[in-house]
């Protein structure tokens, strides 16, 4: 057992804690004790006794404390349960987003649809508009403006990383099945060029988050998107060259050193939901 | 299932309980909790009826959240997620009444030697470091228990001591230093 698990507050000191004025306790002393409170159920229970000689006043605000919230508790509907559904994963508004995004892959497979039946060359709208979408999911989910849970979140432990992949994840899960189907329907003959350019992106934006902040990074990921290959793409008339079969090394390498710069990274994530 | 008494369950299985709407286990945790979180708030804010506010909208904050905080387990203690929540609320509370805290420092200590108290404290705390850290300033002191104990930004930091951004930083930086230098 390590000196952590088998020390506890001594009476004399935890006595003196308990006064509200215990300021007297010179800072080392003070420190420590509140260090090893936050972690010992056992020295908090003698606290608490010990407060009932020390500070009665304070445990009467206590008391009023409790009175007060056994009523405003009562009319609250009870906590909401953990489930693995995307509301829990996403705070809930990201569905809203998540709708616009499969309206957007809608839209551009109707567009498509019309193009084909003109017998037209045109580049596949499909084509282009699906690699960015997830990024604009991605950016809804983690928007403070846009996130009622936000103040929740960034009081959780379990923030950073793992909250973003996850809700990063949600996106790709539906985002990328409607792709798919929408490519059936126009019968794309390339179902799969924009997959790794999708991927790539999305990294790139994950990776780009932990320096400028996720919003920043998705607008510069698919502004990128936009000013390099979807404009070149209508003022040609024709399918980028960034989907065609000879990118596909340059766009793994992308999603590679993206995944990379993430796992460097990974310290920083809780702190980004700052900006 | 046999259903076990919310008074055997760890703070960690209360919190976990009241997740799924458990009135019972959110009073029990409330009773072990709340006298020392009392007083830890009450530390950093002399102000009683700006305490019990906090204290009210950290705890239904618990209520409505304590699903999010079942998702933390590994590692994670009930107490510490707590301190989390209501620290934030403090700093918010501040920064809605525009003022600062009038934090009780504690007492720069009177010529001081190490006594065997604080030798004792060596599990907490390095005795060396209990030493020096009582030599610092009031106000480098308040800086770091805010950001170090507290785990406050210099942001929040900020707020609760109504000192500039840049002054934080500064007094963060020169409390490193010394204590850096005392250890060396």
């Amino acid at each position: 057992m390590s000196p952590v698990d088998t020390w506890h507050v001594p009476d004399a000191l935890l006595d003196r804690f308990a006064a509200v004025d215990g300021a007297a306790l010179p800072a080392p002393e003070q420190w420590s004790v509140e260090a090893h409170l936050e972690r010992c159920p056992d020295c908090r229970a003698r606290l608490g006794r010990a407060m009932a000689t020390r500070s009665p006043e304070l445990l009467a605000v206590v008391e009023d404390v409790r009175a007060g919230l056994d009523a405003r508790i009562s009319a609250l509907p009870a906590p909401a349960r953990r489930r693995w559904g995307a509301r829990r994963l996403t705070g809930g508004l990201l569905i809203s987003r998540l709708l616009a995004c499969v309206a957007v892959l809608a839209a551009a497979t109707l567009l498509d649809l019309v193009a084909a039946s003109g017998g037209g060359a045109a580049p596949s709208w499909l084509l282009l508009a699906a690699p960015v979408l997830p990024l604009l999911g991605v950016a809804a989910s983690w928007s403070r403006a846009l996130d009622p849970a936000h103040e929740l979140v960034a009081a959780t432990p379990a923030a950073g990383l793992a909250l973003l992949l996850r809700r990063t994840l949600v996106v790709i899960a539906v985002v990328v099945p409607a792709a798919l189907v929408a490519g059936a329907v126009t019968e794309a003959d390339s179902q799969a060029a924009w997959l790794l350019p999708c991927l790539a992106l999305t990294a790139a934006a994950l990776a780009l988050g932990s320096i400028t902040g996720i919003a920043r990074a998705t607008a510069l990921a698919a502004g990128a998107w936009v000013a390099g290959v979807v404009v070149p793409a209508l003022a040609l008339q024709d399918t980028p060259a960034a989907l065609e079969p000879a990118w596909l090394p340059v766009w793994c390498a992308l999603a590679i050193v993206a995944a990379g710069v993430i796992a460097l990274r990974r310290e920083t994530y809780p702190r980004m939901m700052e900006r | 299932m046999r259903k076990t008494g919310p008074e055997q369950l760890s703070d960690e299985q209360l919190v976990r309980r009241v997740a799924r709407g458990d009135r019972a286990a959110f009073d029990e945790l409330y009773r072990r909790t709340a006298p020392w979180l009392a007083l830890r708030l009450r530390r950093r804010c002399a102000d009683e009826d700006l305490v019990a506010e906090v204290m009210q909208e950290s705890y239904v904050a618990v209520w409505r959240a304590a699903g999010s905080f079942a998702g933390a387990s590994a590692g994670g203690s009930a107490a510490g997620w707590l301190w989390t929540i209501a620290a934030r609320r403090l700093v918010d509370a501040f920064r809605r009444r525009g003022r600062s805290a009038e934090v009780a420092v504690a007492a720069p200590p009177e010529g001081h030697a190490p006594s065997a108290e604080e030798e004792a404290l060596g599990g907490e705390l390095d005795a060396r470091l209990a030493t020096e850290l009582a030599r610092l300033s009031p106000e480098l002191c308040a800086v770091l228990q805010a950001m170090v104990l507290d785990g406050l930004s210099v942001r929040e930091t900020s707020l609760l001591l109504g000192i500039p951004e840049g002054t934080v930083k500064t007094r963060a930086r020169r409390a490193r230093i010394a204590l850096k230098e005392a250890l060396a």
